[in-house]
């Protein structure tokens, strides 16, 4: 078959996603990345201050308190929480799991993995807590 | 078939009510502009978008062009765009809109005339991921005394029956923004056909489609926006069948790279 026989169109304009509703959505599930690129920037200088010394980190400290700061933290866990909500339910179509030859229903696999989130969660406040004693 | 409601319907003259539609025109031979055109239609409860079309062939305007054939969702030919969504017109129902109804053609294909699209690319790229049983290792000769069937268990069936039942109807090219930006990549329904072979007990040609799936126009152009999922008439669920694709095109990846 010789392709360049057939016909193309040319390609989509850049607001292309700007047409449909679920278009948006699914820039929306995309951009949940730029609030969380901040947390990590935060944690990373997190880490950096830790080495420099007690000074810096006390630094660092009084920054992540500052109400902005919060205020993008507090985005940046939204944004992680609704894009694990839409990540969880597309999970078990993209792995369908099977036990003994049978597959799993899609319901206990999204299950189990927010039951996986509540896990990491309460072990890393247990963790928290310890430290803190 | 059984549950699923199709057109089947002349309309009839004393019906209940009339809609309004609008169709985008193409008339090449006149000229390159396009333009909507208004038509006023009896309707009844079952009346479907091709019953209403036909009804406009017939009654109204015979210069109107679009495809259709089995008007009951299996041969895949009716595709068009209605309040920019891509649907089959004989599986869609009047009485489910309220005000504007506007009819496209399918979009992100070449238009020919009204809403009769050029979907030679679709081929070439259904025809690219090579859509059928590859044995190169029969387990004998072939006897034509004693053929050797392929079985296969009601197990194995399971794995691929749902990437089986596309028909080819092209909707799901029209909902992916992705083909729209590159119309190269292979797009949802050609690489689900892939998968469809490559979960069949009886094939061994997964390595021979791997060439097509594993590369830039292959599954990774796919970033799972999903509306082919949303507007697949036969929830064949496309969008599933290419992510597992580039799972397994990733495993190829490693696999080859541990080989040397
Ligand atoms: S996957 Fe669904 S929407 Fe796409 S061509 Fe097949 S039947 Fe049509
Ligand atoms: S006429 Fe065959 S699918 Fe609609």
């Amino acid at each position: 078959m010789n392709k360049s026989t057939s016909q193309r169109l040319p390609p989509l304009k850049r607001n292309w996603w700007l047409k449909h509703r679920f278009f948006k959505l699914y820039m929306l599930r995309e951009a949940t990345v730029l609030p969380l690129v901040f947390f990590i920037l935060c944690f990373l200088a997190g880490m950096v201050a830790l080495l420099q010394g007690a000074e810096s980190w006390q630094g660092w400290i009084a920054f992540m308190g500052s109400p902005i700061v919060l205020l993008l933290n507090l985005l940046a866990l939204a944004a992680s929480l609704f894009h694990a909500a839409t990540f969880f339910v597309l999970f078990p179509r993209v792995m369908p799991l099977r036990i003994a030859g049978h597959s799993l229903p899609d319901k206990a696999i999204v299950a189990g993995q927010w039951a996986g989130v509540v896990a990491v969660a309460l072990l890393f406040f247990w963790l928290l807590g310890r430290g803190g004693v | 078939m059984s549950t699923e409601q199709i057109s089947t319907n002349v309309i009839s003259t004393q019906s209940a009510s009339t809609k309004h539609i609008s169709v985008k025109r193409y008339l090449p031979d006149n000229s390159t502009e396009t333009y909507w055109q208004e038509y006023d239609l009896p309707v009844d409860d079952s009346t479907s978008l091709l019953d209403a079309l036909n009804h406009i062939k017939e009654q109204l305007d015979s210069t109107l062009s679009y495809r259709w054939s089995c008007r009951m969702a299996i041969c895949g030919s009716c595709g068009v765009m209605v309040n920019g969504i891509p649907k089959l017109g004989c599986k869609t129902f009047l009485r489910d809109y309220e005000g504007d109804i506007r009819i496209e053609p399918l979009a992100h294909f070449p238009v020919q005339r009204d809403l009769v699209v050029d979907m030679e690319i679709f081929l070439e790229h259904l025809a690219a991921v090579k859509p059928y049983l590859i044995d190169d290792n029969p387990v004998k000769p072939y006897d034509p005394n004693a053929p050797e069937t392929y079985q296969q268990t009601p197990e194995q069936l399971e794995r691929y029956k749902q990437f089986a039942n596309c028909i080819n109807c092209g909707l799901c090219y029209s909902a992916c923004p992705q083909f729209g930006l590159n119309p190269e990549f292979l797009g949802p329904a050609a690489l689900t056909l892939a998968h469809r072979y490559n979960l069949d007990s009886r094939d061994n040609g997964k390595k021979q489609r791997m060439a097509e799936l594993n590369r830039h126009d292959g599954v990774w152009s796919c970033t799972f926006v999903g509306f082919c999922s949303k507007v697949c008439p036969k929830h064949v669920d496309p969008a599933a069948a290419v992510n597992q694709g580039k799972v397994e095109a990733a495993k190829h990846t490693l696999i080859a790279l541990f080989k040397g």
